[in-house]
């Protein structure tokens, strides 16, 4: 390691914009004072000046490396503090850290994915992951679920992706309102829905802990082999590079070894959801 | 065993006046009666105790303080620390393997450790509570030093063991008389390890190995865990001067700066996250997480022990759990 560098010293970055996702869910438009570069589901630690640190998967591509998006739901001290920021702030980031999407695993097949409200923000960054080198997939899926339409966040991409080729996204929510048409039930219902050839499919699920683990028993019951289950576990975190101990998962560390894990790495510990 | 070199205590004791200009000095000192690391000086140099079983603060507290800031760049205090027994540089691999880890070690670890000389002792004397022999720790130095010191009589010995060990005894012995380590000084030093030996394994022949503690942890149903923790009150005691255990919070100071505060899985919210969840939030748990830790899951990972049989954590329990007691329990109970 280079002389000098401080693992506990966070890059600045100015926060150049906010997009409203919904009433609870923003995202933040950040710029690294230098070249930033992190691939899909890896995680940073965003220090926000003297108040606290939390950590975020980005949810912009990992093909940018100037800026970075990181889309937070409000849910606690920290992030609600991040909430009220205006724009023009200047904040830290540590990282990236842990073990994102091992895309190349995923070439040739079939990918599905199941998210759940902020669940959305790895996503994102995988679907632009997937989209940027869209041949090498036979086709992926997305399966998306919100409380209410309002609690939809990335509607114009999400819209988009099924003008892409081998690209299909289906939505549902829990409770419908006056301006939806669609499904309603709890995501997993829509895995009734899509066709897959289970034999070539492999499944990557993030979302509320609920949502993943009746998502995983879905799954399971589907006849999914635990290996081809693709999880992201959400463990208290202080240092984010495994020497703090907060996030043990057994003889695991979330912050290293995850914080994506496939199902049949994390089947036998405790608390898991 | 290298060749040594002999000095009288005398002799030491003025070298090691010598030294405090240079070098910031820790080594065990009889304060009323409990015996801890204190900063050597010349009024107090004479009161070092020699050979005595674990100091009531760990090693670990040298490269790991309670609380520590670090965003500044620490200073270059050169340090050295005399008389650590056997079962707290048995803890060094355990902290090393986490801390130094070479794609991204923690560099502010790394340069407290790289900046402190580790003087070794053997114990010959024993604590109620030490049982390092029965998870395969002998009660004598026998890695991560860079000086074994002994003194037999009122005699002291000195053996360097690596090239920074060797750089501070040419030091001392460029400011004092010594002379060669003799035969039968020797064969007192090899008796009084065993005869330390012999006591600690006479003591605690009662209790399973560090592997067979394991499984039986692994293995039993919840109920011990609840019966012991009714006693527990999560002050955190038994981490805290445990030397292995290196959990830590960072705490943010305006300026970009994290505060490391040691922690515990002892203390509640350790792993609570959004909307309050929280795994941990039955005491019992907690707990148990604790035991799971050091004879089940730190083991697998880091390839080292994760308890060294010091004890300190059943002297420190204000409660008066005994992790012995437990395991012993354990034994009758589950069948491995
Ligand atoms: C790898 C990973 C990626 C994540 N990605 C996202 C994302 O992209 N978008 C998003 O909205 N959320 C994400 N989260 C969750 C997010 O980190 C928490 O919502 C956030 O830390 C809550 O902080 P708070 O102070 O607002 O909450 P509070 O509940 O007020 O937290 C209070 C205190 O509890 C502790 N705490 C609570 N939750 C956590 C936590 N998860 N990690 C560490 N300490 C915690 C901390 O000590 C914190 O100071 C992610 C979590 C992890 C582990
Ligand atoms: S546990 Fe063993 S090595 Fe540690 S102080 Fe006691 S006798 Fe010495
Ligand atoms: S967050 Fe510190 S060890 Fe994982």
């Amino acid at each position: 390691m280079n002389n000098g560098f401080n693992p506990y010293d966070p890059v600045r970055a100015r926060l150049i914009d906010i997009i409203d996702e919904s009433p609870n869910i923003k995202t933040f438009r950040l710029e690294p004072e230098r070249e930033f570069s992190f691939k899909t589901g890896e995680f940073i630690q965003l220090t926000l000046d003297g108040i606290g640190e939390s950590p975020f998967t980005p949810s912009s591509s990992p093909y940018v490396n100037d800026r970075l998006d990181v889309t937070i739901m409000k849910a606690g001290y920290v992030t609600e503090k991040i909430h009220q920021l205006k724009g023009g702030e200047i904040l830290g980031i540590r990282g990236p850290f842990g073990r994102g999407y091992p895309v190349e695993k995923f070439y040739g097949k079939e990918v599905i994915i199941l998210g759940g409200g902020c669940g959305l923000a790895p996503i994102r960054s995988l679907l632009f992951e997937l989209l940027e080198q869209k041949e090498k997939y036979k086709k992926v899926t997305l399966c998306y679920g919100s409380k209410t339409p309002t609690d939809c966040i990335y509607k114009p991409m999400f819209c988009d992706l099924n003008k892409v080729e081998n690209f299909q996204c289906y939505r549902s929510v829990d409770v419908a309102d006056d301006t939806w048409d669609g499904h309603v039930g709890v995501v997993t219902t829509l895995l009734d829905q899509i066709n897959f050839r289970l034999e070539n499919a492999v499944v990557v699920v993030c979302g509320p802990p609920v949502m993943m683990k009746f998502g995983t028993l879905k799954l399971l019951q589907i006849g999914f082999d635990p290996k081809d289950i693709y999880l992201s576990m959400e463990k208290n975190m202080s240092c984010g590079y495994g020497k703090c101990g907060h996030c043990m998962l057994g003889d695991t560390l979330v912050c290293k070894d995850g914080p994506v894990y496939t199902y049949d790495e994390v089947k036998n510990y405790d608390h898991i959801w | 065993m290298n060749t040594g070199h002999l000095l009288s205590r005398e002799r030491w004791e003025e070298a090691v006046e010598g030294l405090i200009r240079d070098y910031k000095i820790y080594a065990p000192v009889n304060l009323w009666g409990h015996m801890d690391y204190e900063r050597i000086n010349p009024e107090n140099v004479k009161q070092i105790v020699y050979n005595f079983p674990r100091p009531i603060t760990p090693l670990k507290t040298f490269f790991l303080p309670v609380k520590q800031n670090v965003s500044q760049s620490t200073v270059n205090e050169k340090m050295v620390i005399l008389g650590v027994p056997s079962c707290d540089l048995q803890a060094l691999h355990l902290l090393d393997a986490i801390y130094l880890d070479e794609k991204l070690p923690d560099t502010v670890y790394k340069k407290r450790r790289e900046n402190t000389i580790l003087i070794g002792s053997d114990c010959h004397q024993t604590l109620d509570s030490c049982h390092c022999t029965t998870y395969g720790i002998n009660p004598y130095p026998e890695s991560n030093i860079d000086i074994l010191l002994n003194l037999i009589g009122d005699k002291i010995i000195l053996e360097a063991h690596t090239e920074k060990g060797q750089d501070l005894v040419n030091n001392i012995l460029s400011l004092v008389k010594s002379s060669a380590v003799e035969e039968n000084t020797r064969q007192e030093i090899l008796a009084a390890r065993e005869k330390t030996k012999a006591e600690l394994f006479n003591r605690n022949k009662n209790l399973p190995d560090y592997m067979t503690t394991g499984k039986l942890i692994r293995e039993t149903n919840g109920t011990i865990w609840k019966k012991y923790a009714e006693d527990c009150v999560s002050c955190g005691a038994c981490a805290a001067s445990c030397p292995t255990c290196s959990c830590f919070l960072l705490i943010d100071r305006p300026g970009f700066e994290k505060i490391r505060n040691l922690d515990t899985c002892q203390y509640p919210g350790f792993e609570r996250v959004a909307a309050g969840e929280d795994p941990l939030k039955p005491l019992s748990q907690r707990f148990k997480n604790r035991y799971m830790c050091k004879y089940v899951w730190k083991p697998v990972r880091y390839d080292a022990v994760a308890c060294t049989g010091c004890g300190r954590c059943i002297d420190a329990c204000i409660g008066r759990i005994n992790k012995n007691e437990l395991i012993v329990e354990l034994m009758d109970k589950v069948t491995v």
